[in-house]
């Protein structure tokens, strides 16, 4: 049985018009993913939708086959479903470790979650560094190693990234891009979203194409970077969209 | 001096009760980003309810805390779960609640004058119209036990929020109410408490303004001008700032009220809110929040 379905789901923001039109995916455990297609094809809704920040208009959300529709992103969360959405979206006056203290909200075991905060260091060691900071004066890679490491606190099943590398600077984008790489080795799926469709399909091992809300095609991420065909099809659109 | 020392600490003992009705109002603003316009009339529906316990059960005002602090705080909730959470999807949220709270404020406003007339009330404890003498320090007994206990509630918020679990949800839910979710806090409930939590500091505002100032329904448009400038010289949603905004602009009153006479201690909060904001338009602890 598949982690995560994702069946005909339909979904959008508020009154307005559908921004998911019978969209269908499936996440495989221990298979890293990247999402990528033009603005406006739904992928942070996507992510939004499964997290339970979005409720669907219709379709399915399945966890291991339940029916997860209708959830709150903190029982989301509890099932092992973990976002990190784009704008390093974290808490700019208390300290990195008080930070990393929060993402273990839901977890009552003090000596875990310090365990966990430790292996959080060692995977962050400039968070180490920085942990009597406030959160806030830190930079804005640093920043988005604190919501890696923060995810990282409550042990998830599958950690959802959703535009890693907006606004850094390439070479800080590449540290953030190996730390996620990392995530396998945890035990962690990891769904990426990534505006830049190359650098984030070298990434990962499965590449899904979004367009106008709902799946175009999907592959194996090096079958798509190594076919000309494909690239120019669904990367070079996105390229050249993502750069206006 | 010793005549500055006693305006300084007459200040500081209104303060320490400004402090705490602003308090909860920036509480509320800080985790629901809702400018409660009612908070003023919250606190006179405290001041009736101890002026009906101490006519009918002479029960001692600063008792009534007890009583009214958990009344509100169940007010709160109850408010909270039963409007709110429908506006939250609006995109239009912060103009409706402004609407929603002024609507409170005067229905709130009708019932008090329907149910206890529009005649001034006060309640008059024996310590209402005594004095003691510390050294040189004329201190009004009223305003020191309302004081102390105003600073007392202060700590405890403090403690709460600072070292419990569910305090610290408050404060990251205020920091970044998106982030608060992100890692697993259940912000509705989180706003649900912290509009009991700030109701119950009207709660007890009310019980303490009773006896320290006469009252009438249409008081509140009053206070809540008053609190609003308190708040917004602190910094919108910080505590801290509300404390220290309450407790300067409270002394600068007095002494102001002291200079050139009471007819000028009302306009000494805006002239001093003014002057601060030009030159610091966030407030003195605020972070340049948007709504």
């Amino acid at each position: 049985m598949a982690l995560l379905e994702v069946e005909d789901v339909v979904a959008g923001y508020g009154a307005g018009p559908d921004i998911l039109t019978g969209l269908s995916v499936t996440i495989e455990e221990g298979t890293s993913y990247c999402i990528v297609g033009p603005n406006g094809a739904g992928k942070s809704t996507l992510l939004r939708a499964i997290a339970g920040f979005l409720k669907p208009r219709a379709g399915e959300v399945r966890l291991d086959g339940v029916l997860m529709n209708g959830s709150r992103p903190d029982q989301m969360l509890a099932a092992g479903i973990c976002f990190v959405p784009q704008d390093a979206s974290l808490f700019p006056m208390m300290t990195v470790r008080e930070n990393l203290a929060m993402g273990g909200y839901l977890v009552n075991d003090r000596a875990l979650l310090r365990q966990r905060m430790d292996m959080v260091y060692e995977t962050f060691p400039i968070l180490a560094e920085r942990r009597g900071q406030n959160a806030g004066t830190l930079s804005g890679g640093e920043q988005q190693m604190v919501t890696l490491g923060r995810a990282l606190m409550i042990e998830p099943r599958v950690v959802m990234i959703d535009e890693p590398s907006l606004g850094l600077a390439p070479m800080i984008a590449d540290q953030i891009f190996e730390k996620i790489r990392g995530f396998g080795a945890l035990g962690i799926t990891v769904v990426l979203v990534e505006q830049n469709a190359v650098k984030g399909l070298e990434n990962v091992d499965w590449g899904i194409v979004l367009d106008l809300g709902s799946k175009d095609f999907e592959g194996p991420a090096d079958g798509i970077l190594a076919d000309p065909r494909i690239r120019e099809l669904y990367l070079g659109k996105t390229m050249s969209k993502g750069m206006t | 001096m010793a005549h500055w020392l006693q305006i300084l600490v007459l200040g500081l003992l209104l303060g320490g009760v400004y402090a705490m009705m602003a308090s909860g109002l920036t509480l509320l603003f800080g985790v629901m980003r809702v400018v409660n316009l009612a908070h003023a009339a919250f606190i006179l529906i405290a001041s009736y309810m101890t002026y009906a316990l101490f006519e009918g059960l002479t029960l001692d005002p600063m008792i009534s805390l007890f009583v009214t602090m958990p009344l509100m705080f169940g007010l709160g909730v109850g408010l909270y779960l039963l409007l709110f959470p429908r506006l939250e999807e609006s995109p239009r949220y912060v103009e409706m609640t402004v609407l929603l709270t002024f609507g409170l404020a005067l229905i709130v406003e009708g019932l008090l004058t329907f149910t206890f007339t529009g005649t001034f009330r006060s309640v008059r404890p024996e310590y209402a119209s005594t004095s003691i003498m510390i050294g040189d320090l004329f201190v009004p007994t009223s305003q020191l036990y309302a004081s102390l206990i105003s600073f007392a509630l202060l700590i405890l918020l403090w403690v709460f929020l600072r070292f419990t679990k569910t305090g610290t949800a408050i404060r990251a839910t205020m920091q970044n109410r998106a982030a608060a979710q992100i890692v697993g806090v259940n912000v509705r409930r989180i706003s649900a408490l912290s509009f009991g939590l700030g109701m119950s500091l009207a709660g007890a505002a009310g019980s303490l303004l009773s006896f320290m100032f006469p009252f009438f329904p249409a008081r509140h448009w009053q206070w809540i001008a008053l609190l609003l400038a308190l708040i917004v010289l602190g910094g919108m949603g910080s505590i801290k700032g509300a404390v220290i905004g309450a407790l300067l602009l409270a002394v600068a009153s007095a002494f102001v009220t002291d200079l050139v006479g009471p007819t000028w201690s009302p306009i000494t909060f805006y002239l001093t809110l003014f002057l601060i904001l030009m030159v610091r338009p966030q407030g003195l602890f605020g972070a340049k929040v948007r709504l």
